[in-house]
């Protein structure tokens, strides 16, 4: 429970169109989702691909408009913003982080050109040396040397360029830092070291993180609270250990079990892994094909999240019913 | 089968682009190492001196018409003379200057034009995309030779500048698909999306952030035009578009084709332009091959260790 | 594990990598590794990004091609040394006694495609099969891999991320292998495609008796599912032996760091420290043990003295420290990096 709300979605939406002349039809990649992200908290957004979570990311970016609902940030709408000055003011308050750590950084350039370039955006009170010794200070804190600044990508390892990621977004003052899958393209070691910084970034620089994700592990081992997403529509949302120690809808139990860990009994997952790509859905719930304590109602009636535990809500006809829900062994 | 190209020298480094820095010292290095490079390099060293400092290599004027006709080769006359008394050494050394601005402009000025409409037209897609696209094909479509002759045979006599003119126009939508292309495949970079949201504005992104990881195929559009420029310009001189009254290697021949000097026993008045015209379009050519190893390291020959 | 039930022996299997500098310059990418796997024998091979284990997977599949080149080392199949083979005699033994699955299906499947068309191309280049029989074996395969016929039909793009990998094993048992070599299968799927596949694997692998080599970053994936696992370093094999074992005793520090960062969903949040530092560059590589430079048990000589790979409790552990029993035993719960 954090005490001030920085974020919030209300009823957010964006559909896609797809297909050519002939064929007009709707991908419905976030469907009516609502959540809010408060001060010092890292809130995990959980789901495989096509769940939704990183057409959420861009959305709060501003690289993507809701196709309708609403996003309030500090209680101001996104959709206030019309000069570039109050864009850039967002863009330095909400930075993002991105996936490859290969990708998102030109490599024509020494690595310290994307630092640079935002202070001169985000903060031109500062003198071009002043503008160094920030650029340097910000690599201090997650944890590169100075010396850094003047390498290229290329001279990197890629845990190190998206801690390059991560300085960058710190550069300009952020309250809220949107990390898009920073973690999943390194290796397993790397990771932690990582997740740690962000830890840190909360406890002592007090900036809030989305952290979008499809590793429960990582996500617990960082997050205050969970956000599981499934086609488009949040299944269930909680602070972190009261999901994954009981969790309530029959997608999260799932995915849960199929999270690999040596140490624990190898869970029998008949599942596929098949995520439904959602295009001109009909009502209903859309785990329903996949989900074995399926009844009547799922097919016609969309679940609404509702709350089945103090701050633990549910998207699911059965949990909402108060009956146990055990899909899937954990 | 994928196989393993990037060596496992650093974890996951991948196979980068120059970096802007280092750029000369880099290309020093990789012009001596490459055969290709150092000879296409010499080649047109050569001819940019012979360019800038024609009046010290050859001491006859071209155009005067000072001494015998139709003497061969000999330690006075390098090439011998034509049918009029011109000292062919002379032709041929003082039409280089012209030969290479026409390449070096038609170069620039190609390349210029197609990166800008290119890229543009990439980044920026949708009508913009459009509507230089349309441009774009329909320049593409038309036939580039006849439409050249058309237009030089229009401006009464092509001057060296209309020459450049004509050719710039007739070729820069080629280039301008190419660089199209490969803009497209960058735009969903990361960094560039990393760029867009960080704030920079769109002609920024472009500029800035878009054309400096084009570098190696902007340097090879470069070359490549100036190699056509070369061949073309020449081409238009020797049917007799161009001026007849400058001296250039395609006019040379030119005056060579009118006086039938093969079948007169004069073919150095021709053997010598054509091999000056192939050599000069051999060194941009080998220059265009090396760039392509420099910039691409998987496209390197690589010798292998002698086992022991 | 008697010669009898070997079906593959790598013996001292050394790549390196050209450079332009010249002969005298080159990368060792995989140094003197030797390892045996038995008939219908899972071994996982694990390591971080650039230790080698996706170029070992390539010079055991003779499948190298320049700048890298085996330097030295022998690789015997059933009994046949594949080095030095010509291409003709090594297309005797792929796919029908040996295949490979690579790590990304819509690297190795062609986009233009039909699925059918591929199975097609396969069965012709090591047969001359019939229509009918082609048919048959691809209807066949696809079923094995749970994938309706149907899809003979589909391009790659149509399918989705799970289906592609599934039927690039499909493709990988046209002939029913003995051995079948997996680059990171899973490593572009989500985790319940991913644990889908894992199963997958192991069922075939008991229905049809082939062996696996494969091959991830990951070592909890395998935790499950492999007999044997061989941890790599920097090009060297740092610890190989029983899965389970490792898994209970991890005895190279590597190993065990390895094994200490990853989170569990299960048990207790305690803060992680990873292992500090980065994989050595292969160009310049530290002095006497590789890992040293990162090793919380390091001591003077481990500066100095490169280690063997050398048996202890039934594993082949590479450090010094193990080899003379000077390293403190681990208990399963505790961490070392306390």
């Amino acid at each position: 429970m954090t005490s001030t709300e920085l974020l919030r979605a209300e009823h957010l939406t964006r559909h896609f169109k797809i297909g050519g002349l002939l064929s007009r039809r709707t991908l419905h990649a976030v469907d009516d989702v609502s959540f809010s992200i408060g001060e010092r908290e890292i809130v995990a957004l959980a789901g495989e691909s096509g769940s939704g979570k990183s057409t959420i990311a861009r959305v709060l970016a501003r690289v993507y408009k809701p196709t309708s609902g609403q996003v309030y940030f500090e209680g101001k709408p996104l959709s206030a913003i019309r000069s570039r000055r109050d864009g850039l003011r967002y863009a330095s308050l909400v930075p993002m982080v991105f996936q490859d750590p290969f990708a998102s950084m030109n490599p024509v350039f020494r690595v310290q050109h994307g630092v640079l370039r935002i202070l001169k955006l985000h903060r031109p009170e500062l003198s071009a040396k002043q503008r160094l010794g920030e650029a340097a200070r910000v690599f201090g804190v997650v944890g590169l040397g100075a010396d850094m600044l003047q390498r290229f990508p290329y001279e990197l390892s890629g845990g190190q360029r998206q801690r390059v990621g991560f300085a960058q977004a710190l550069a300009m003052r952020p309250k809220l830092i949107l990390a898009d899958e920073p973690v999943s393209m390194l290796d397993v070691s790397i990771r932690i070291g990582l997740l740690n910084l962000m830890a840190k970034l909360r406890d002592e620089e007090g900036v809030s993180i989305l952290y979008i994700t499809h590793d429960i592990a990582g996500a617990r081992y960082v997050a205050d609270r969970l956000i599981v997403m499934y086609a488009g529509q949040i299944a269930e949302s909680g602070p972190i250990e009261d999901v994954l120690s009981a969790p309530k809808h029959p997608y999260t139990q799932l995915l849960l079990s199929a999270v690999p860990d040596p140490m624990a009994p190898l869970a029998q997952v008949t599942d596929r892994g098949e995520p439904p790509r959602v295009v001109d859905p009909a009502p209903g719930c859309r785990f329903r094909w996949r989900c074995p304590l399926a009844v009547e109602q799922c097919s016609s009636v969309t679940p609404v999240l509702a709350e089945v535990r103090p701050n633990h809500e549910v998207a699911c006809h059965v949990a909402q019913t108060g009956a146990e829900v055990r899909a899937f062994a954990s | 089968m994928a196989m393993p190209v990037s060596s496992g020298v650093q974890a996951e480094s991948p196979a980068a682009q120059a970096p802007a820095g280092h750029a000369l010292a880099r290309i020093g290095r990789a012009i001596r190492s490459n055969r290709k490079a150092a000879t296409g390099t010499i080649l047109l060293l050569i001819f940019v001196l012979v360019a800038l400092f024609p009046g010290l290599i050859a001491h006859d004027s071209p155009t005067a018409d000072a001494y015998h006709p139709r003497l061969g080769a000999s330690s006075a006359h390098l090439f011998g003379t034509n049918a009029y008394g011109q000292d062919l050494f002379a032709q041929v050394v003082w039409g280089t200057r012209n030969v290479l601005i026409i390449a070096v402009v038609v170069g620039l000025a190609t390349t210029g034009i197609a990166v800008l409409i290119g890229v543009a037209a990439a980044y920026l897609g949708g009508a913009w995309d459009g509507t230089l696209g349309v441009l774009t094909d329909v320049l593409l479509v038309i036939p580039l030779f006849p439409l050249l002759i058309i237009i030089a045979a229009y401006a009464h006599g092509g001057t060296t500048i209309v020459l450049i003119a004509a050719i710039t126009l007739t070729s820069w939508s080629y280039t301008a698909r190419q660089l199209r292309s490969q803009a497209l495949t960058l735009r969903n970079r990361d960094f560039l999306e990393a760029a867009r949201v960080r704030g920079e504005r769109k002609l920024y992104v472009i500029v800035m952030e878009v054309i400096p990881t084009m570098t190696s195929l902007i340097v090879a559009s470069f070359l490549t035009n100036a190699l056509y420029a070369v061949l073309l310009a020449s081409s238009l001189q020797f049917i007799g578009l161009g001026d007849p009254n400058t001296v250039s290697w395609g006019t040379t021949l030119y005056w060579a084709e009118n006086n039938a000097a093969l079948q007169t026993g004069e073919p150095l008045w021709a053997i010598a332009p054509g091999a000056c015209i192939a050599l000069l379009g051999a060194a941009f050519a080998l220059l265009n091959y090396a760039f392509d190893e420099i910039g691409n390291p998987a496209l390197r020959p690589v010798r292998r260790s002698k086992r022991v | 594990m008697s010669e009898a039930h070997e079906i593959l022996e790598v013996s001292g299997l050394s790549v390196d990598y050209a450079v332009p500098q010249g002969p005298g310059a080159d990368i060792r990418a995989v140094d003197d590794v030797s390892f045996t796997v038995d008939r219908g024998e899972f071994l996982g091979i694990v390591g971080e990004s650039g230790c080698g284990k996706s170029t070992l997977l390539f010079a055991v599949a003779q499948l190298l091609a320049p700048p890298a080149h085996l330097a030295s080392g022998t690789v015997k199949f059933k009994g046949t040394n594949l080095v030095g083979l010509t291409d003709k005699q090594l297309s005797a033994i792929r796919w029908r006694d040996l295949s490979v699955v690579m790590q990304s299906a819509m690297n190795a499947l062609n986009p233009v495609k039909s699925i059918g068309a591929q199975f097609q191309d396969a069965l012709q280049a090591h047969g001359k099969p019939s229509r009918k029989e082609i048919a048959a074996r691809s209807a066949e395969v696809l079923r094995m891999v749970g994938i309706d016929p149907v899809h003979l039909k589909s391009y790659p793009h149509q399918l989705s991320g799970g289906m592609r990998q599934r039927s690039m094993i499909a493709m990988a048992m046209l002939f029913t292998p003995d051995l079948i070599i997996m680059d990171e299968p899973t490593s572009a799927l989500d985790v319940v495609a991913q644990r889908a596949l894992m199963v997958q694997i192991k069922e075939l692998q008991q229905a049809y008796g082939f062996a696996v080599i494969f091959v991830t970053h990951d070592m909890s994936l395998t935790s499950h599912f492999s007999d044997r696992l061989m941890v790599m370093y920097a090009g060297q094999i740092d610890e190989l032996g029983a899965t389970r074992t490792i898994f209970d005793r991890p005895l190279h520090p590597y190993t065990q760091g390895l094994l200490e960062a990853f989170p569990s969903i299960h048990g207790p949040r305690v803060p992680l420290k990873g292992i500090p530092g980065n994989p050595p560059d292969l160009a310049a590589i530290p002095s006497g043990c590789r890992f040293h430079p990162r090793c919380p048990h390091a001591v003077q000589r481990c500066t100095v003295t490169a280690p063997d790979l050398y048996p202890v409790d039934g594993d082949l552990v590479r450090c010094l420290r193990r080899q003379d029993g000077s390293l403190p035993d681990a208990d399963q719960e505790g961490s070392l990096s306390r």
